[in-house]
């Protein structure tokens, strides 16, 4: 090794002499990752701070010439009920996270725990769940469309077969189980194919001495699985919360493919992000939808602390336990 | 006696629930595509009649030919994925550069840059998109495509984090080696690293090119008509001259779409779940 550093100097073009081996490093390693900081920097730390000075102000996305500064106005028209679709859209996005949230962690872990038995098959219906995830948004809305409309669409056929004429307006009026159906569609594949990779972590001896132990499936279940899988199932929960605030391309795609185009979506699924959206490309209020922008991240950040801080109390860590 | 036999009864009565269960979601997981693969061949006429005629009478196999024909679909079809290719490969390349230095090099600030990394996963992304959308059009570079190749310059942080896992195992020796031998860092990244690394990259190469493939939001604000891509183009090309939605034909452009995306995934399937469980798992 020693050698190796005093051959170094000799080899033509270096100017490194000076640098110890590991100054040379801390180089090497800065340059490597220059891309990634130079990236963080414009296109991450500027945007955030334009971000902030434009939400001061009541820039309308058009020309700088008419901008002027309007203190904390933005903040105050969001935040006191002047605009009464600020307090409702965020209500809308609450609801939409009750729905889908549970709703898609429940399914994926439950196809994650029957996939995780040892049946024949198992990889054929692995990938048929997982085949969604890959079709893009606009194509899911597409297909469902087919499925959700309220006069041709199969499902309400399928029920009129029970209830005769059933018209559910699952894009409609009935659009946040409509569009949580669409999500968890599209979402099932990724999360179960994660819950089963956690499940085939869970060592096989756990399980078997728990049941010399006497110990039956729903006790094995609550007691070794449910416990071993809450790391996996808290960080897609954390990733799941992030989804459902930040959620604007379902109701837009909905309103683009699945009703008809440029329409507003249906008041059950006028999230947050969506009346944000109108507000910067519909009304031109860049500065006031920033500002928008800005309230939800820091609720989401809120969120996300209240989150990792019940941690401790449910989430199960292998270093106070035996883990592997 | 008695007890194993009934426990191979209750295991024979599970299985058969289980085997119940994933049928049916197998099922409704797959009717959606029945639904747009039969409406794709039927007539708009027969898409809008209740009761719900299933197969259409004589198979419109000319919708695929018409939805060439009404909007620029090839042209179209080939710019995103030209788009995709180039920014698949550029972000490929720099993530894991990144990742390398992130995997091998334990320096000053390098453990607080990835923390970084790591916490950008978490920052909703379209908090960064907007206000970027501002600075774009105030440097004159809306309705082009280098915010793409900008973004997939500075890599991405769920790419370098798998790039990192992955090079996190690779032995030390092996450097070491590289190392004596005079091989420059770099050369040993690119030479040692990145070869070995080929179910990563498959994996990020997919996922990247899905990423522009699927996306809606980044060409809908940033991209007019003409420059725009798939997702936009099919959403809201296919419309009669008096504004109505030209449905079944829509139907058969999204099937097209969805089909290359299908090919990918059973091409480098082992790779892309291992990618997503990587992820999920220790994110």
């Amino acid at each position: 090794m020693d050698t190796a550093l005093k051959s170094l100097p000799k080899v033509k073009g270096r100017k490194r002499r000076i640098w110890t081996r590991s100054q040379r490093k801390t180089a090497d390693f800065y340059l490597f990752v220059s891309p990634w900081i130079l990236g963080f920097l414009l296109l991450i730390v500027v945007p955030l701070i334009v971000a902030i000075l434009a939400s001061l102000t009541n820039y309308d996305g058009l020309s700088l010439n008419t901008i002027r500064w309007v203190g904390f106005s933005n903040y105050e028209r969001a935040l006191t009920n002047i605009d009464v679709d600020v307090k409702f859209s965020f209500t809308r996005t609450v609801m939409w996270g009750l729905l889908n949230l549970p709703t898609w962690l429940a399914i994926s872990f439950g196809m994650a725990l029957i996939l995780n038995q040892n049946l024949k098959a198992r990889g054929l219906f692995r990938t048929i769940y997982y085949i969604p995830s890959i079709v893009p948004l606009v194509a899911a809305m597409t297909a469902w469309k087919v499925m959700l409309d309220k006069n041709v669409g199969w499902l309400n056929g399928f029920l009129s077969l029970f209830w005769p004429g059933t018209a559910i307006g699952w894009l409609s009026e009935h659009a946040l189980t409509g569009m949580t159906i669409v999500a968890v569609w599209t979402g099932l594949g990724t999360a179960m194919v994660i819950f089963l990779a956690g499940l085939q972590n869970i060592p096989d001896e756990l399980v078997e001495a728990a049941r010399i132990d006497g110990a039956n499936g729903l006790q094995i279940f609550r007691f070794i699985t449910l416990p071993l899988m809450t790391p996996v199932i808290f960080l897609q929960l954390i990733m799941g919360l992030i989804g459902v605030f930040q959620q604007l391309n379902l109701p837009l795609v909905l309103t683009q493919v699945g009703i008809s185009r440029g329409a507003v979506p249906p008041r059950q699924i006028y999230l947050f992000m969506y009346h944000v959206y109108r507000q910067m490309f519909v009304s031109n209020r860049w500065g006031y939808g920033i500002a928008l922008i800005l309230i939800m991240f820091v609720v989401v950040s809120i969120l996300t602390f209240i989150v990792f801080w019940t941690e401790k109390y449910w989430v199960y860590s292998d270093t106070q336990g035996e883990g592997d | 006696m008695n007890y194993v036999l009934r426990t191979r009864l209750q295991k024979r009565v599970g299985n058969f629930f289980s085997y119940l269960i994933m049928i049916l979601v197998a099922i409704t997981v797959l009717v959606p595509f029945a639904g747009l693969l039969l409406t794709s061949i039927k007539q708009d006429s027969e898409y809008i009649v209740w009761p719900i005629i299933l197969f259409p009478e004589i198979p419109q196999w000319i919708n695929y030919v018409n939805a060439f024909l009404l909007i620029p679909l090839s042209r179209v079809a080939v710019r995103t994925a030209v788009l995709g290719i180039v920014v698949s490969i550029l972000v490929t390349f720099s993530s894991s550069l990144v990742g390398f230095a992130f995997a091998r090099y334990k320096v000053k600030g390098s453990r607080f840059l990835f923390f970084l990394v790591v916490s950008l996963m978490i920052i909703p992304v379209i908090v960064i998109l907007i206000p970027q959308f501002i600075i774009y059009s105030y440097l004159h570079l809306t309705n082009s495509y280098w915010p793409w190749i900008f973004n997939a310059i500075a890599g991405n942080s769920f790419f370098i984090f798998l790039f990192r896992q992955f090079f996190l195992s690779f032995p030390k020796e092996l450097e070491d080696a590289a190392e004596v031998d005079g091989a420059s860092p770099f050369r040993i990244y690119w030479q040692i690293f990145l070869p070995n690394a080929k179910p990563v990259i498959a994996a990020v190469m997919v996922f990247a090119f899905q990423g522009v493939w699927s996306d809606y939001f980044m060409p809908l604000i940033l991209l007019n008509d003409d420059k725009t891509l798939l997702s936009v183009k099919l959403a809201s090309g296919y419309v009669n001259p008096q504004g109505f939605s030209l449905t079944t034909i829509s139907m058969a452009a999204n099937v097209m779409y969805i089909i290359p995306l299908v090919i990918l995934f059973f091409l480098a399937q082992k790779h892309i779940i291992r990618g997503v469980v990587t992820s999920g798992l220790k994110g």
